[in-house]
């Protein structure tokens, strides 16, 4: 176990709708996810003393945010960064707090993920203008390779080569997620879809193809860390924090003196010190998120932090076995995939309320934690969900993870 | 054959860590950072050298010749310049000469000449050097140069 496994907990969660065009501006929207991750907490703006943020594309500063909201901040900072930084974020929340500097902290992201400042650089309309190829996008926006799909595809191929895998398994991923997303009122893309529907969309950079990618969004999430002893005064069943791992890095497979195999992603490094610290392992996880840019990054996840071997997680996840009521319940909101795309904090966000027990469907009685477990009445809450696990992406060259448990845990 | 490519609507920026690498494009040559330390190579120049820490450095010119490691096919254009190249392929070539003993190697990406049906994982490439329209600047790119045993193509 950790030093301080079991001592921070997330007290609160918020977002805004999940949106294709929201007409607002990124802080407006990091307003409404801070206040409503406040408002679940049973918190005031006086409660709240610090802001993380991070930013790649569109975003917003954390200063204007506790502006806004009335937040005097002990602490207030914007990583430049993208996917794996949730997580992170959570661990340097905890230092701070540990340390003394701040007690309370709201992490948000805010984007307008599709209608401002897409990832990759895309205007609203699609295609990027003249660029500038500077810094390390020298040795790669001249070769026309520049998008997450882009610069995923290659490793996703050489696993389908070296494991005789196909994209059915891909499909499996996106019928699974998407299937939940039909639980999920906030979701975007709620209707199901079939592996044949996966494998009659049309390419985007093969072997991905549309329904490999995740949305691109305008949403803001939020979520809050405090201290054990603040948590159990709040309104809400805290949920412990075990352990993780924070932007684990590894040799990028796509250029350089690599020896590594392109599918080794960084998780796979951190593996042994996240469980270590959290003193349970994969076989223990009752809801787990994995962060799905693509359907690929969700199978290379699974094997990073040991859920199944290198390899196998083409086979691992056939028979629906990531669905709710199987073997190893992921992504229950949808994920990036299907319920949109918020760069990793919406996916805290919901395995937080299934620990709590308290998933936002179509329950009347969710938010007191009254689930009927009827799938086809609209209920997306695992029974007796006591751990889980949030699993970051930010490419294969660098990872986060989030270890959680319930209060009956 | 992919579609031209509009080198006119990226604009690339050298800086002191690369300019001597876009230099070398003009001359033919594909160069690789080397340190003079411990002979480790690399690219892109990055500058220093990941094996010894050394920062005094050589430039190796490879002779442009590897492997195809994997690719990925782009269907969708991003880049304004790619609009009418897609579909075309990205390679990730492995370079003959810069395996070392450790069993450290370099990958380096780069737009085929070849099309979508030609490529496949094991096929040896070549870097041809292309014009851009830019008198400042030549572009690395890769065709095939032969056959191979054991070859896997995507056939989905």
């Amino acid at each position: 176990m950790g030093a301080l496994t079991d001592k921070y907990c997330i007290v609160g969660v918020g977002e805004t709708a999940f949106m294709k065009a929201s007409g607002r501006t990124p802080l407006s929207m990091a307003c409404e996810a801070v206040k409503r991750a406040m408002d679940d907490a049973g918190l005031g703006a006086r409660d709240i003393d610090a802001i993380t943020s991070f930013q790649i594309a569109d975003s917003t500063d954390v200063a204007n945010v506790a502006q806004a909201l009335g937040i005097r901040m002990n602490y207030g900072s914007v990583a430049y960064s993208g996917g794996s930084t949730t997580e992170a974020l959570v661990a340097h929340a905890i230092g701070l707090i540990e340390g003394g500097y701040c007690n309370t902290v709201a992490i948000f992201r805010a984007m307008n993920g599709r209608t401002g400042r897409r990832m990759g650089g895309q205007a609203p309309g699609g295609v990027v203008p003249p660029s500038r190829a500077e810094g390390d996008a020298q040795f790669y926006m001249p070769w026309g390779f520049t998008t997450p799909a882009q610069h995923f595809a290659p490793s996703a191929m050489r696993y389908l080569h070296d494991f005789g895998a196909t994209t059915k398994s891909f499909a499996e991923v996106a019928t699974a997620f998407r299937y939940h997303a039909s639980l999920n009122p906030k979701a975007l893309m709620r209707a199901p879809i079939t592996i044949e529907d996966h494998q009659r969309s049309r390419w985007v950079a093969k072997p991905f193809r549309l329904l490999d990618c995740c949305l691109e969004t305008d949403v803001a999430s939020a979520f809050i860390v405090t201290s054990r002893e603040r948590a159990y005064d709040l309104r809400q069943p805290p949920v412990f924090i075990m352990g993780g791992s924070a932007r684990t890095y590894a040799d990028n497979p796509a250029w350089n003196h690599s020896r590594q195999r392109t599918y080794i992603q960084a998780g796979h490094f951190a593996r042994q010190r996240v469980w270590g610290m959290s003193g349970i392992g994969p076989q223990d996880i009752d809801v787990l998120s994995i962060y799905d840019a693509f359907t690929y990054t969700v199978i290379i996840q699974l094997e990073a932090y040991g859920f199944c071997g290198i390899g196998e997680a083409a086979e691992f996840v056939k028979g629906g076995r990531l669905r709710i009521d199987h073997d190893l319940p992921t992504n229950l909101s949808g994920g990036h995939l299907s319920e949109g795309y918020a760069h990793g904090v919406a996916l805290v966000n919901e395995v937080v309320r299934q620990l709590r027990h308290r998933a936002d469907d179509a329950c009347p009685g969710w938010a007191e934690g009254r689930h009927s477990y009827d799938r086809a009445a609209g209920c997306r809450q695992v029974r007796e969900a006591r751990f889980g696990a949030c699993l970051g992406w930010g490419t294969e060259t660098r990872g986060s993870s989030l270890i959680l448990r319930s209060l009956s845990a | 054959m992919p579609g031209p490519i509009d080198y006119s609507k990226i604009n690339i920026i050298p800086d002191p860590d690369t300019v001597e690498w876009w230099e070398g494009t003009k001359r033919h040559k594909f160069l690789v950072r080397q340190c003079k330390n411990c002979g480790h190579k690399w690219f892109p120049p990055f500058p220093a050298c990941a094996k010894c820490t050394s920062m005094d450095l050589s430039w190796f010119e490879t002779a442009g010749k590897g492997v195809i490691h994997s690719y990925v096919v782009v269907t969708q254009p991003i880049l304004a310049a790619f609009v009418p190249a897609v579909p075309y392929v990205v390679g990730l070539i492995e370079l003959d000469d810069c395996h070392e003993p450790d069993g450290s190697l370099t990958r380096v990406a780069g737009v085929m000449i070849d099309d979508e049906d030609a490529v496949a994982i094991g096929l040896p490439a070549e870097v041809v050097f292309e014009p851009t329209g830019d008198p400042n600047f030549v572009m690395p790119r890769w065709k095939i140069c032969g056959t191979a045993q054991n070859t896997w193509k995507f056939n989905e």
